[in-house]
């Protein structure tokens, strides 16, 4: 999420309503005037609140950061210290805004619990926004997205179907997803992504096929891995291996992420920003793909026995530095 | 019902005595056929029998063996236990190389991975299927009816049992929509399913969440002549699975109600959910609505149970379950924790 942005644009947005009628130029000023210093054009509780936020997520990100230094006891400790600290800056947010879905939205994610309890409160967080608000719409651009206010209701929507996804709940998933899709064709959040992992998990060939035109049929890793999740899911064993191929050529270090699976922190609150065609998308789409890999249970064993599979994974390994565990231990 | 191979070695026999006496004498063949049970169970070889009725037999002793006796022996016994079984499975085999059930046994155990059965399953199914109805085509025409259809049935036993592994493997395999064509298509061979394949069909339609394609499947049920009704653990499981992921609990709730009806031990075993091995002659021959039987369904119902992110093991519908289930029979609850505290203790006695 990129906050620091929202924020400006929510801000100067706000002052333009006041100074009505501005000029194009008039008001790329005043947006320039807010960049420098935000805080100077905060006039009310709403985004007195989104500020905050904004000013926390800095500050989480920058001691994640550090994690690289940090050894696992101190990675623990510095963990929960900063999840705690984001916490009670989202509750303080509500204090100043009780309709803050970012802050609402955050201090759900913030709290280690169950997904099955993660899901009933952001399905009740949801419900509480359409009461409010009403149903999401695209609006007169054709694209909700491009209106800055609507983007909380967006990603609380898109971090729901991820956890429909975690509680198997996939046609949930596909449904809000779909859904997303048509108030926001932009799809800013990737939506699509999820959208696709929940369709090959229900082995909807169409629905995949859907949306890989949508997307143009040159994919990336999450199009890429649900392509081989489904020819597997299928049996069509010549058209899976194909697949897994295209997987380990066409996504930076598929192979070896596949099967050395790599920690991925919860999203916060959305899902981290990827450079195309990078390590961190293959290991987000795993990461993401995960639970659904994990009710094929002879998925990675199928895919390492493939030829060059595990000995691409075993290279990229060797090449970048990384320690290659055993499955046994 | 599932398969009770004991029975079916009775049949196998019963039917081969029955056509080795002689048709014209009738008073005399009844009186003969008095003594059939006796020999059966105590000399057995003095009975007229084919090396496939043997090899038949032969898979009983082994799924008595590993399916009935294994899951309860002792760490020491297992292992004498496994030996037996596979040496009877090996000896069945090289008695009839067409013993479909000592193959399928076999291939079982020693497969590496669920998907590897599954493709010898797979490859294979064609050949049982020929093999059966050739058996099948073999019969004698001038068989008096009934006998006629039970040597047809027995006949295509094999190959029934074979398919409902092919489908039971492809929905822990994740295939549920293949699980689904080959459940199909056992009911179109089969419409009484004597396999029970529809319990097969009914989780991989609760993995799909295709509410609408399970209701077909249980109103097709009286139609096709499968008497029980639909409150077994297998369709309510899988009904209770559809309205937990559709986000409607009350509804989930009420099928558990139902279920904790249906099966008076339900609770306890809906909060410990233990997984079995599967029966590996085909699923365990158990009393319907007995304290077996929801176990049974619970451990094959463990790919709904065990789905999701769930730190504490039991899967997100797992954890759901089991805390329903504790809620409603706060006693069953207590009985599970007092048993699994015994265990602890005695497990750190040893």
């Amino acid at each position: 999420m990129n906050a620091q942005e929202e924020l400006v644009r929510r801000l100067a947005l706000k002052r333009k309503q006041k100074l009505d009628p501005l000029s194009d130029e008039a008001f790329a000023e005043l947006e320039l005037a807010v960049r420098q210093n935000p805080l100077g054009f905060v006039d009310d509780d709403e985004e007195q609140a989104f500020s905050l936020i904004v000013k926390a997520l800095a500050t989480f990100e920058e001691s994640v950061r550090d994690d690289d230094l940090r050894d696992d006891a101190q990675y623990v400790a510095e963990r929960k210290r900063r999840l705690d600290a984001l916490a009670a800056t989202c509750q303080q947010a509500l204090l100043l805004d009780e309709n803050c879905l970012d802050a609402a939205l955050i201090a759900e994610l913030a709290v280690d619990r169950p997904q099955n309890e993660l899901f009933e409160r952001l399905f009740e967080l949801e419900a509480r926004a359409q009461d409010r608000l009403g149903a999401l719409e695209a609006g007169v651009t054709g694209d909700a997205w491009t209106n800055v206010f609507l983007r909380p209701r967006l990603r609380l929507q898109a971090a729901f179907a991820r956890t429909c996804i975690n509680t198997a709940r996939f046609r949930m998933a596909v449904d809000t997803c779909t859904s997303l899709l048509a108030t926001a064709p932009l799809d800013a959040l990737g939506a699509r992504f999820t959208c696709a992992l929940a369709m090959v998990r229900l082995e909807d060939e169409d629905g995949f096929n859907w949306l890989d035109a949508r997307e143009g049929r040159h994919g990336n890793a999450w199009f890429h891995l649900s392509r081989v999740i489904l020819m597997y899911k299928l049996g069509r064993m010549s058209a899976a291996r194909r697949a897994l191929r295209g997987f380990d050529r066409l996504c930076v270090g598929g192979a070896y992420l596949l099967l050395q699976p790599t920690y991925v922190d919860v999203y916060l609150p959305d899902r981290p920003s990827f450079v195309p065609n990078s390590f961190e998308e293959t290991m987000l789409a795993v990461h993401e793909a995960d639970p659904i890999i994990a009710d094929i249970p002879d998925f990675a064993l199928w895919a390492s026995s493939q030829p060059d599979f595990l000995a691409s994974a075993q290279d990229y390994c060797a090449r970048n530095g990384f320690e290659w565990r055993s499955w046994d231990e | 019902m599932a398969f009770d191979p004991q029975r079916e070695d009775y049949q196998r026999l019963g039917i081969r005595f029955a056509q080795s006496l002689h048709k014209s004498d009738a008073r005399n063949a009844a009186r003969t056929f008095a003594t059939f049970g006796r020999r059966f169970a105590q000399d057995r070889d003095s009975l007229p029998q084919t090396d496939s009725d043997r090899a038949f037999h032969l898979v009983v002793l082994a799924t008595r063996a590993i399916d009935y006796e294994l899951p309860f022996a002792t760490d020491l016994k297992a292992a004498q236990i496994i030996e037996d079984g596979h040496r009877m499975l090996d000896e069945a085999i090289a008695l009839d190389p067409h013993c479909y059930d000592a193959i399928r046994m076999k291939a079982a155990a020693t497969n590496p991975s669920f998907d590897a059965f599954l493709g010898f399953l797979n490859e294979r199914q064609e050949e049982v299927r020929a093999w059966c109805e050739g058996e099948r085509a073999r019969i004698p025409l001038d068989e008096p009816d009934e006998r006629y259809r039970l040597l047809a049935d027995l006949a295509m036993r094999p190959y029934v049992r074979w398919v409902a592994a092919q489908a039971e493997e492809a929905l822990i395999c994740g295939r549920n929509k293949e699980a689904l064509r080959l459940s199909h298509m056992l009911l179109e061979l089969d419409p009484h399913d004597v396999a029970d394949v529809r319990f097969t069909a009914a989780y991989a339609y609760a993995k799909l969440e295709d509410q609408q394609g399970l209701e077909a499947l249980v109103s097709s049920n009286h139609a096709a002549g499968r008497l029980r009704p639909p409150d077994d653990a297998w369709t309510q499981l899988a009904r209770l699975a559809i309205h937990f992921k559709r986000h409607d609990p009350s509804a989930a709730e009420a099928v558990l109600d139902a279920l904790l009806a249906s099966y008076p031990h339900a609770a306890e075993a809906l909060i410990r959910q233990n997984e079995l091995p599967d029966g590996v002659f085909s699923r365990l021959a158990v009393i319907p609505y007995s304290e077996d039987e929801i176990i049974l369904a619970i451990s094959e119902g463990m790919v709904l149970l065990q789905e999701g992110v769930e730190p504490q093991g039991h899967g997100v519908l797992g954890e759901w379950v089991s805390g329903m289930a504790a809620k409603r029979r706060p006693q069953a609850l207590l009985a599970v924790l007092a048993q699994q505290s015994q265990q602890n203790d005695s497990g750190e006695d040893r």
